[in-house]
């Protein structure tokens, strides 16, 4: 008797709560943050309200009467979930690399703490491997995982296995592509160290293929001379083609930033203007100021923020994405800069124009961030250092209208918040 | 005669050479307040470093005596701090949970980001995954991995594996721990939901032959924790989720009155040691204010961190440690307790600490002032006016997380 009743009165009390969030006409709502939303050009303060797992609303003072839990977002920043383009989150206990090993990483303990709630995984997965990463990785994680498939079929394994052009194959890239559209947005090509042109070849014909854009690791040894960027972005390369590590400086990699002159190569911002897309794909070993202040300055900014996440880079001078954006802010670029080209930029480089903003009716994808002033330094892959005086931190995180991480608890409490 | 600025660059690199052979440490430590409770240190002190090891702790040591120095001005330096209750044991095998499952995570991207430079895997593998576990974490890790070898076979896989009495073999639990020595500190009991003692009794004779200690987390039985600590642990044997609420467990704090129950500070000074265990449903404010109000602060502040409570109210470690903060606990405390303590605790005494000669495992920590917010697993929610952030960790010597570039110059 005494549990009957215990339960008819939780289930009461359940009910109760739960259809007095239902009345509401909103589940979550943001207040008094500034909106950065690249694609509607919003760049103001703008309340942002939630409800079932779609953007429902944003506008200037939102009541909060009418919504089930509030945020306080005053004094932050409220931006769509940030995309990270350049991820490797094929993790696994097979000694393969980027590919189901040990260098890889699962997503979520990297992402949501970061802003981040959609990764590009980078060519982890060829066309033969794509299922177990499918199965592995992608449906266990809560983070919304995409992929780059290598055009190696047996994907990022290390060598000699990257080196083979056997293992290249357009067409069953573009068949593996096509029949997972849903999650493949495109091909990488990475690591190749030869002398040799026919992997760019592959990769851009995979893309034809399946009308995907290709994303390129431009490899290299110390053997030869470095193959010219200037003929990748030009003869090889189509407009919406992405071209990731743009600010490495190694010997076997031909850079954007002339080593002589310390000047920016002049066919680079015509490239841009092409419509090649410059990722930074950070990394353990892809990132140099004195490739990016030069380019900077000469007003080639890169278009995409990816990370280059994996465990050699995360606890590095590359550590998260808010570090990398960061970094471009001490670099002199400006929050809505670092915002836009971290949200509505990759969302565009890899045709999910559904994701990376608030458009009233998108998927509630939403970072709120604060930008805290202090002395900070940071590094590049060199030991080389960099003063600012911003860092961004993710103070939460929202994927599909639910808050899946919350630093200071900023969230009111309600039925929903469990 | 173009050979000759070939010579000049061997010149200079010997020249180099000599020099950072010449000095005496490799990286220093300055300006910082140690923390070091096994030595009583509580004051600004410099740290040298040489050889992995601590070469020394006193105050205004000569920079120019150091490679690389690193500028700790206005921060705290302590040991690397040791989490004992992590889930580490990540992997791909279907249904596995906490043993080579998906719910366990990579060490590395946890550890010194948080300034933790030693985890305990808390119960993950049993006997017959030890291998694996050794294979796939702890060989592949830069973290120093230490395992509570579950009591059950099959270690912590969930569900029916974990309430197989007859899988709980007391002889080859403690032959696999003697045998890993190296690795293995104690063994593990959780999640096991009937009213029976025989687990417990099972676990604590794997202790007595292995002469290590058992932890416990007391699953779901409704057994009196009075016996347990009374009539079943040794000294020196560790109840975790100390802080939790649950229906199904025999709170610390009695529900009805809100106090601390009379047994539980008499049971601390037996010996009993107390871990905290935050996880995804294992602290509540309810339980954890009252507590530390009567004086019964946990000895040990185990993240028991996991994919559900990783991005949840624990999120690392240090956030464990600024939840104490909030509740009242002074900063000396909350190290303590997360560096000499767990290291005696583990009976690895030789770590935890920073006496010269020891394992070079420092973090340097800020305390951040400012308006901070907590959550337990209720979501109830704390108020904070400090927050510790990690700056540097060192492990063994060598810089493994250097947040704002503090080192200078960084080793090549």
């Amino acid at each position: 008797m005494k549990r009957i009743s215990f339960l008819l009165l939780s289930g009461f009390i359940m009910f109760a709560v739960f259809a007095q969030a239902q009345t509401k006409t909103y589940s979550i709502l943001i207040k008094g943050g500034h909106v950065i939303d690249a694609k509607n050009n919003i760049n103001e303060l703008m309340d942002v309200a939630i409800q079932n797992g779609k953007i429902a609303a944003v506008a200037k003072n939102i009541d909060p009467s009418l919504a089930a839990q509030i945020v306080d977002a005053k004094g932050m920043y409220v931006t769509p979930g940030l995309i990270d383009l350049h991820a490797h989150v094929f993790a696994g206990t097979d000694d393969r690399g980027l590919s189901g090993g040990f260098s890889a990483l699962a997503p979520d303990p990297y992402t949501f703490r970061s802003g981040v709630t959609t990764v590009v995984d980078c060519g982890g997965a060829g066309w033969q491997s794509f299922d177990r990463f499918k199965k592995n990785i992608i449906d266990r994680s809560r983070t919304r995982v995409l992929s780059f498939l290598n055009i190696v079929g047996d994907g990022m394994r290390g060598n000699p296995y990257e080196q083979d052009i056997n293992d290249m194959d357009a067409k069953k890239a573009a068949d593996k592509a096509l029949a997972n559209k849903d999650i493949v947005v495109g091909f990488k090509l990475a690591h190749f160290a030869a002398a040799s042109w026919v992997p760019v070849e592959r990769v851009v014909e995979a893309g034809k293929l399946a009308d995907m854009p290709v994303i390129i690791d431009f490899g290299g040894d110390n053997t030869h001379a470095p193959l010219s960027i200037e003929k990748l972005f030009t003869q090889y390369l189509r407009p919406g083609d992405i071209y990731t590590h743009v600010y490495t400086e190694l010997v076997q990699r031909d850079p954007v930033v002339d080593l002589k002159t310390r000047q920016l190569k002049p066919f680079l911002i015509p490239a841009q203007k092409r419509g090649i897309i410059f990722d930074v794909g950070f990394g353990g070993g892809s990132f140099n100021f004195n490739q990016a202040i030069p380019s900077i300055k000469a007003g080639f900014l890169p278009n995409t923020m990816g990370t280059d996440l994996h465990t050699g880079s995360m606890n590095g001078a590359m550590k998260d994405q808010l570090n990398v954006l960061s970094i471009f802010l001490s670099m002199g670029m400006d929050i809505q800069g670092v915002i836009s080209r971290s949200t509505w930029a990759p969302a565009q480089a890899i045709k999910r124009p559904e994701l990376g903003n608030l458009s009233v009716g998108s998927g509630a994808d939403v970072a709120i961030l604060t930008v805290r002033n202090g002395n900070f330094a940071f590094r590049d892959i060199a030991g080389n250092r960099n003063e600012g005086k911003q860092r961004f931190e993710c103070e939460m995180t929202i994927r599909n209208g639910r808050i899946v991480y919350d630093l200071n608890a900023i969230a009111s409490t309600s039925a929903q918040s469990k | 005669m173009k050979k000759f600025p070939i010579l000049v660059v061997v010149l200079l690199f010997l020249a180099t050479f000599t020099n950072a052979q010449s000095k005496l440490y490799n990286t220093l430590i300055k300006g910082g307040r140690v923390i070091d409770a096994k030595n009583n240190i509580n004051a600004l002190m410099d740290v040298a470093i040489k050889d992995g090891k601590i070469a020394k702790v006193a105050q205004n040591i000569d920079a120019a005596q150091a490679e690389q120095v690193v500028n700790a001005k206005g921060m705290y330096v302590t040991p690397g701090l040791i989490d004992v209750h992590a889930h580490v044991f990540w992997g791909t095998q279907p249904n596995s949970y906490l043993s080579n499952g998906d719910v366990g995570v990579t060490a590395d991207g946890f550890s010194f980001r948080s300034g933790v430079t030693t985890m305990v895997d808390c119960g993950g593998p049993g006997y017959k995954s030890f291998d694996t576990f050794k294979k796939n974490i702890i060989d592949k890790s830069q973290t120093r991995i230490l395992a509570f070898l579950n009591i059950v076979g099959e270690g912590m896989r969930g569900g029916d594996y974990e309430q197989d009495v007859s899988d709980m073999d007391v002889n080859l639990a403690a032959k696999a721990a003697l045998d890993n020595k190296e690795h293995v500190v104690g063994f593990k009991l959780a999640h096991f939901t009937n009213p029976d003692w025989t687990p417990v009794e099972r676990i604590v004779a794997a202790g007595k032959l292995a002469n290590m200690p058992v932890i416990i987390d007391f699953g779901g039985g409704k057994l009196p924790i009075e016996d347990l600590f009374f009539k079943y642990l040794r000294p020196g044997d560790i109840y975790t989720h100390v802080f939790t609420e649950l229906e199904r467990r025999d709170p610390i704090v009695d529900l009805q009155t809100r106090q601390l129950r009379p047994f539980v500070i008499p049971a601390q000074k037996r010996g009993i040691i107390f871990d905290v265990g935050f996880g995804g449903g294992s602290f509540n404010f309810n339980q954890a204010i009252p507590a530390i109000k009567a004086g019964f602060l946990p000895d040990l502040m185990g993240t028991d961190l996991h994919t559900g409570s990783m991005n949840g109210s624990m999120k690392d470690q240090l956030n464990v440690l600024s939840i104490h903060l909030a509740m009242g606990m002074n900063l000396q405390s909350v190290i303590e307790r997360s560096t000499w303590r767990p290291a005696q605790a583990i009976k690895r005494t030789e770590l935890g600490h920073l006496s010269e000669g020891a394992i070079a495992d420092i973090v340097v920590l800020s305390l951040r002032q400012g308006k901070f917010g907590f959550r337990d697993i209720a979501m109830n929610r704390q108020e904070g006016t400090q927050k510790l952030e990690c700056e540097m960790t060192i492990k063994g010597g060598k810089i493994m997380y250097d947040l704002n570039a503090i080192a200078s110059p960084i080793a090549k």
